[in-house]
C-alpha cells in the first residue's frame, strides 16, 4: 500500500458490509496510520479534510453495490485513488456475510484477508485503477473564444476522430471520451447512456450516448474495441463530462482488437486542435 | 482585426429589487442587441472563481450592472479582473427608494412600472456598450497549459 | 411570529445565462413569497461572497438551504464558506432530470414546462423548510 492514504468509508449502520467498511478503515488507520475522514462530517462540512485529501491519495471502501462513499467523493469532486466494495471482496473470498451487524468468525477472516492484500501485497490495490492501463492526467493546449475555453490534451498516445471523440491508447487497452468541444456545445448534460459492457465495437461504432436540454450526442468510437468498463459515475453525475471530458468524464474502457488497423485514420493532436478551432469559429461566427 | 466583445456582469441580488430590474435589464439588452454581441458573465460563477469568466473579463472590456450602491459586481470585476470599461448603478436610475425595496418579484409578477424600470436601464446599458471603442480591447489570447495562471 | 433570526435562509444561485438559473431564483421566490413567507426569507448571495458583514452575521451558523441551477454549486459552496449551515441543497438539474425531453425556456422566460419545474423545486424547498419547524 502507498504510504498513507485518507480513508472514507461507507459507514453504512443497516447491513454487515457497512460495518466491516467501517473496520476496515479503523484498523487501516489505527494499526497502519492512514488518515480517516468521516462520510457523515464530510457530507454536510467537508473543509475539515481538504488539506487532508489534497495531501493523501483517497481510498475509498464501498460496504455494498450502492457505493455511497464512491458517490459521495464524487459528489464532493475528491480524486479517488484506490477503491474496494466489501460485498465483492466477500464473493472473491468465498465468504457470505451473515444478515447481522455483528462481526463473527467469518467476518473478521473477510477483515483479515482485506486488511492482508492491503497491506503486504505492494502494488496490488493500485492496480486496482491501473488494470485498464489508463492514468488520468494529461497536459492541455487551450484556445479561447468569448469566454468559452476548449482544451485539447497533449500527448502523442491520444487520438482523434473527426466526431470530436478521443481515444487514450495504453498497451492493448484504450480509455475512450468526448472532446471539450462536444461538452460546450451540448452545455449541462444531464443524461448518459454508456455502451454494454462486454460489447464489441467497430471503429466508428457507437458507443453510448450523452444528451443535454439541446441535444443528444451519440459517441462514436476512435478504436474497435471489447467494452470491459464504464464510467459509472457518470450514471449519477454525467455533469463531470462538463467538468472535464479527458479526466473525470471519460466514457469507457476497450480492449482493443483492431488498434494497427484503426490508427491509419485517426488523427492526432496537431490536427484536431485546428480542425476544432475551425469548427469553433464556424458555429460562433 | 481580432473579434470584438463586450462582456456585461450583473447583479442578481434576491433580497431587493434592484438585483431583479439589473438582472431583467441585462437579459433585455442581451436578448435584443443585434449590433455587438454582448457576452453575459454569471456574477455568482465569476465571484466563486469561474475562470472562464475572469480570464475573458481581463480581456475584453466588462461593464457591470448593480442593484444597489453595494455594487458588487463592479467591486468584484476591479478586484479580480481589472478596470472595468463601464458601470450601470440602477439605484441611480431607478432611485434608492425603489432598488431597496425588499419585495423581489418573480417574472410573472412584473408590473407596467417594473417594465418602464427595465427598459430604462436597459437604455443606459446599450448607450455604455456604443461607447465601448474596439480599442478597449487588450487583443491579448489564450494559448498554453490549461490553467491560464489563475 | 417566527422572528427573522429564526426564519430558514433560502439562496439561490440566480446564474444569469442559463435557464437553470432562472429556474434556482424562481423556485427560491415562489417558497420565501408564496409557500413559506413567515418560515424564510432570501439572502442575496452576492452579498455573502463579497463578505458583507450584515449578511454574513445574517447567516453564520444558521439554518440555509441553497438553489443551485448548474454543478458549480456556487450558492452552496459559498454559502458554507461563509458559516452558514447548509441544511439542504437544492439542485434544479435534478428536477429538470425528471422531465427528460421537454423544453423549459430561455434564461429571460420560462414557459410553461419550465413553470412546472419551478413548481416542483418550491415544493421540495418548502417541504425541507417545514421540516425544520
Amino acid at each position: 500500500m502507498v504510504e498513507k492514504y485518507a480513508v472514507l468509508p461507507c459507514n453504512g449502520l443497516d447491513k454487515c458490509a457497512g460495518v466491516i467498511s467501517r473496520e476496515i478503515a479503523l484498523r487501516l488507520c489505527g494499526e497502519a496510520g492512514h488518515e480517516i475522514i468521516c462520510p457523515v462530517f464530510s457530507r454536510i462540512a467537508e473543509v475539515k479534510y481538504r488539506k487532508i485529501i489534497s495531501e493523501h491519495p483517497l481510498f475509498v471502501i464501498d460496504g455494498c453495490p450502492t457505493r455511497c462513499a464512491s458517490k459521495l467523493a464524487v459528489e464532493k469532486n475528491f480524486k479517488i485513488s484506490n477503491k474496494i466494495t466489501v460485498t465483492e471482496e466477500a464473493k472473491k473470498s468465498g465468504i457470505e456475510l451473515n444478515d447481522t451487524l455483528q462481526l463473527r468468525e467469518k467476518e473478521q477472516a473477510l477483515i483479515g484477508i482485506i486488511l492482508n492484500d492491503l497491506m503486504n501485497t505492494g502494488n496490488k490495490v493500485t492496480q486496482t485503477i491501473e488494470e485498464t492501463g489508463v492514468s488520468c492526467h494529461f497536459d492541455y493546449e487551450t484556445f479561447q473564444k468569448g469566454k468559452f475555453l476548449f482544451r485539447v490534451p497533449v500527448n502523442k498516445e491520444i487520438f482523434f476522430n473527426e466526431n470530436d471523440c478521443w481515444a487514450y491508447v495504453s498497451g492493448n487497452r484504450a480509455r475512450i471520451g468526448v472532446t471539450d468541444f462536444v461538452q460546450q456545445n451540448l452545455s449541462d448534460i444531464l443524461f448518459f447512456t454508456p455502451p454494454e459492457m462486454g460489447a464489441e465495437i467497430d471503429q466508428f461504432g457507437e458507443a453510448g450516448e450523452i444528451e443535454s436540454s439541446k441535444s443528444v450526442f451519440e459517441l462514436i468510437t476512435p478504436v474497435s474495441g471489447k467494452v470491459i468498463a464504464v464510467n459509472e459515475a457518470l450514471i449519477q453525475k454525467p455533469e463531470l463530462i462538463n467538468e472535464n471530458p479527458y479526466e473525470l468524464g471519460w466514457i469507457a474502457d476497450l480492449e482493443l482488437t483492431a488498434f494497427e488497423n484503426d490508427k491509419e485514420l485517426l488523427i492526432g493532436f496537431d490536427k484536431y486542435f485546428e480542425i476544432m478551432k475551425r469548427k469553433v469559429n464556424d458555429l460562433n461566427g | 482585426m481580432a473579434e470584438f466583445k463586450v462582456g456585461v456582469i450583473s447583479c442578481s441580488g434576491e433580497e431587493c429589487l434592484g438585483g431583479t430590474i439589473s438582472r431583467l435589464a441585462t437579459r433585455k439588452v442581451l436578448d435584443e442587441l443585434k449590433m455587438v454581441e454582448p457576452v453575459t458573465l454569471c456574477l455568482p460563477l465569476y465571484l466563486a472563481g469561474g475562470k472562464e469568466e475572469r480570464n475573458f473579463a481581463r480581456v475584453y472590456p466588462v461593464i457591470t450592472v448593480d442593484g444597489c450602491h453595494k455594487c458588487c459586481a463592479k467591486r468584484s470585476t476591479e478586484k479580480y479582473s481589472g478596470k472595468v470599461s463601464g458601470s450601470v448603478d440602477v439605484s441611480e436610475i431607478i432611485g434608492e427608494e425603489n432598488a431597496l425595496d425588499r419585495k423581489t418579484v418573480r417574472n410573472k409578477d412584473l408590473t407596467a412600472e417594473h417594465t418602464r424600470m427595465i427598459d430604462r436601464v436597459a437604455g443606459e446599458i446599450v448607450k455604455m456598450i456604443g461607447n465601448i471603442s474596439p480599442d478597449a480591447y487588450s487583443g491579448k489570447t489564450f494559448h498554453g497549459c490549461g490553467c491560464n495562471g489563475e | 411570529m417566527i422572528s427573522m433570526d429564526s426564519k430558514v435562509k433560502v439562496i439561490p444561485c440566480s446564474g444569469i445565462g442559463k435557464v437553470y438559473g432562472l429556474m434556482a431564483r424562481e423556485a427560491a421566490l415562489k417558497t420565501v413569497h408564496e409557500l413559506c413567507p413567515e418560515k424564510s426569507e432570501p439572502v442575496c448571495l452576492a452579498w455573502i461572497v463579497t463578505g458583507d458583514q450584515e449578511v454574513k452575521d445574517k447567516i453564520e451558523g444558521r439554518d440555509c438551504i441553497t438553489v443551485d441551477g448548474c454543478p458549480k454549486m456556487c450558492a452552496s459552496k459559498n454559502v458554507s464558506d461563509a458559516g452558514g449551515i447548509v441544511v439542504e441543497e437544492i439542485k434544479v438539474l435534478d428536477t429538470v432530470k425528471e422531465h427528460k425531453g421537454e423544453k423549459f425556456g430561455s434564461a429571460s422566460q420560462l414557459d410553461g414546462c419550465g413553470e412546472i419545474v419551478v413548481s416542483e423545486i418550491a415544493s421540495k424547498i418548502a417541504d425541507r423548510i417545514n421540516q425544520e419547524k
